[in-house]
């Protein structure tokens, strides 16, 4: 782990005022670009990412206990996520939920679901997992994903692909089950 | 999105459209009561969910457009300053507004 998130960390840990503001400012430096990240996968959207993530700083401040003993960047990430970024993104759609057709459940691991094995994975690993991933699939469902990534839309898709937007919305949605498929094998080699 | 029951199959594709435009809101909005319950009982929606959101990772987290640290730090110190002051609670003068008890009241009254 980078020397100044180690000295950041036993700083928001000191017990005098003065060390843990100098602390939280340099652990906020060093660590917002990942978190924004990471809560940019769940929300889509960088104005609600960094409402979530003041508090999500907030909170770590006035709870830094769950952060006492880190060993690398990867747990921290993995615990800011369970122990404070969980909680902040439930919030964000609770008081959506009064009109919504879902349960609370549902809405749950909609926003803030488990961390699965990718998410664990630094953005680099991801990257090249996701192109090995995609390098299985055939030619069209492979072209589909790419100009979705690329930001078109479904009707975008099937003018390139010469289709209907139905048959993309299929292609798209039997891709995802075939790349969760490759997930799933890669866990079982994980564990 | 504003079609009525769609397939689940169509129910995650909007999903990751919504999840990568930024407008999980409007998504969650569009949902029949019918589609809410479909979402829940099906295992293939929630796989999906994960493989999206990677996806959405890697193919537009760069993209996101970070805004300045040190404003945002300021920020992350005057939620702190907020929250240790409302922990240290409203200061209170000894009794300026708490009400007499009614039995001493009563006394005064029969005084007068």
């Amino acid at each position: 782990m980078d020397k100044r998130l180690r000295k950041a960390l036993k700083g928001l840990l000191d017990s005098e005022l003065e060390h843990r503001q100098r602390a939280m400012e340099s652990f906020v430096r060093l660590t917002f670009e990942n978190f924004m990240r990471c809560l940019y996968r769940h929300l889509g959207n960088e104005v609600e990412c960094e409402d979530v993530l003041e508090n999500v700083y907030a909170d770590i401040w006035e709870k830094s206990e769950y952060l006492a003993h880190i060993g690398d960047e990867r747990e921290l990430l993995r615990t800011v996520y369970m122990y404070y970024m969980r909680k902040r993104l439930r919030q964000v759609y609770r008081r959506l939920n009064r009109n919504l057709h879902l349960s609370q459940e549902s809405l749950s691991m909609l926003v803030a679901p488990q961390i699965s094995v990718l998410e664990m994975l630094s953005d680099e690993e991801r990257g090249e997992t996701v192109r090995r991933m995609l390098g299985k699939l055939k030619a069209r469902e492979r072209r589909a994903m790419e100009l979705w990534m690329e930001g078109m839309s479904i009707r975008a898709i099937a003018d390139e692909l010469k289709t209907t937007v139905g048959a993309v919305k299929m292609l798209k949605y039997r891709t995802i089950l075939k790349l969760k498929e490759q997930v799933k094998a890669m866990n079982i080699k994980v564990e | 999105m504003v079609e009525i029951n769609r397939t689940i199959e169509e129910l995650l594709v909007d999903y990751a459209d919504a999840l990568r435009d930024g407008s999980i809101p409007t998504f969650l909005k569009s949902l029949s009561r019918e589609e809410g319950n479909s979402i829940a009982c099906s295992d293939e929606f929630w796989e999906g969910t994960d493989i999206v959101r990677v996806l959405n990772g890697v193919g537009f987290a760069d993209k996101a457009v970070l805004p300045n640290v040190s404003l945002f730090t300021s920020r992350v110190n005057a939620e702190i300053a907020s929250r240790l002051k409302k922990s240290r609670g409203p200061l209170r003068r000894g009794g300026a507004t708490r009400t007499k008890p009614v039995k001493e009241t009563e006394e005064t009254e029969r005084a007068i």
